[in-house]
């Protein structure tokens, strides 16, 4: 074997391995943004719409509603947010009481715990020296990509093989490119 | 001397003007020894303005940073792109936008007080609550259909934000 092609194999194989974790984060992420139109990617959001039957509204109203919503935190804020509308603030909970309507929204916030790591790594939430390792890794990508073509000679490489495929899968996003 | 005498008096008189209801002072460090989560660029601005302040006097506003505190009441839950704060008086509120990525608001924010600063802009939208009028031919010119249709236009403020601290 060539001395050049065992470096370049070297380099596929580690940093193949090296990345490989991250290469299915960002997978597992990219596939989850992609849909982001039709569902959150980052967020389980549970809504509930009810009838107000107070006629005014009191520190004792308040009180009985979360507890007709089976809500025990005593820890919570109100605020009047416009002229008939109260918000109540709880952790990851949010009752919005509009007065006018008489119509009480429930709001539940829950995290997707492993989703929204992942896209917190994927689209760079996190700043600082992720931007440069996601930098790196990006160059490593690149690098997985033309090494590749060189992991094997003849025809199941670059002379018929890599050729054929390469193209094909150069094809598909020019022709996207052009159409859309 | 005469003309001295007059400058020290003037600089004199300009110190007591008082401060403005719209413009809150913040004390030296007050914004750096703020706990919470800070987001982008670091707040520079030592004042605030009122949300209600900017919304009346838009055209004052318009292209300026200001400094805003408010509660924070909605969140773009998808990308954390805006978010919506409430000032102390009634109806006062103003929607933050920021560029997609480079900040973005955690639902954790929401109930939270939060100081955010950035510049005000304004955008039209159409106003929801009116059908457009169909200008047609029959409509000849000066009959006031292209203002009707202007009419439908709303202008909505917004801040761009470029700074913020969540309070904990």
């Amino acid at each position: 074997m060539n001395k050049w092609r065992k470096i370049n194999n070297i380099l596929h194989r580690d940093f193949g391995y090296f990345f490989a974790g991250l290469t299915i984060i960002y997978a597992i992420s990219g596939i989850a943004v992609n849909h982001i139109n039709s569902w959150n990617p980052n967020y389980i959001i549970e809504r509930k719409t009810f009838n107000l039957t107070y006629s005014e509204l009191n520190t004792k109203n308040i009180i009985s509603i979360l507890k007709t919503l089976n809500i025990n935190e005593t820890k919570y804020k109100v605020l009047q947010t416009d002229v008939n509308l109260t918000q109540i603030f709880l952790k990851d909970k949010t009752i919005s009481i509009n007065t006018k309507t008489k119509k009480i929204f429930y709001e539940s916030v829950k995290k997707r715990a492993v989703f929204h790591a992942f896209n917190k790594l994927h689209l760079n939430h996190i700043k600082g020296f992720w931007t440069y390792f996601a930098d790196f890794y990006a160059f490593v990508l690149i690098l997985l990509s033309v090494t590749g073509f060189f992991v094997l000679k003849g025809k199941k490489g670059l002379k018929w093989r890599g050729t054929i495929l390469g193209i094909a899968g150069l094809i598909i996003p020019v022709i996207f490119i052009f159409i859309f | 001397m005469k003309f001295i005498i007059i400058l020290m008096l003037t600089l004199f008189l300009a110190s007591c003007t008082p401060v403005k209801d719209s413009d809150i002072l913040i004390k030296k460090n007050e914004i750096a020894n703020l706990k919470g989560l800070k987001l982008g660029a670091k707040l520079t601005l030592k004042k605030t303005t009122k949300i209600s302040e900017i919304l009346k006097n838009p055209n004052k506003f318009i292209n300026k940073k200001v400094l805003v505190k408010g509660t924070v009441t909605s969140l773009c839950s998808r990308r954390g792109c805006w978010m919506e704060i409430v000032g102390t008086e009634v109806g006062e509120r103003i929607r933050i936008k920021v560029r997609d990525g480079v900040i973005v608001f955690p639902m954790s924010a929401k109930g939270k007080d939060a100081y955010v600063e950035g510049t005000v802009f304004s955008i039209n939208v159409r106003n929801r609550n009116h059908k457009k009028p169909a200008c047609g031919q029959e409509h000849k010119e000066g009959s006031g259909c292209e203002q009707k249709v202007a009419a439908n236009i709303k202008t909505i403020y917004q801040i761009q934000g470029i700074g913020a601290i969540i309070l904990d």
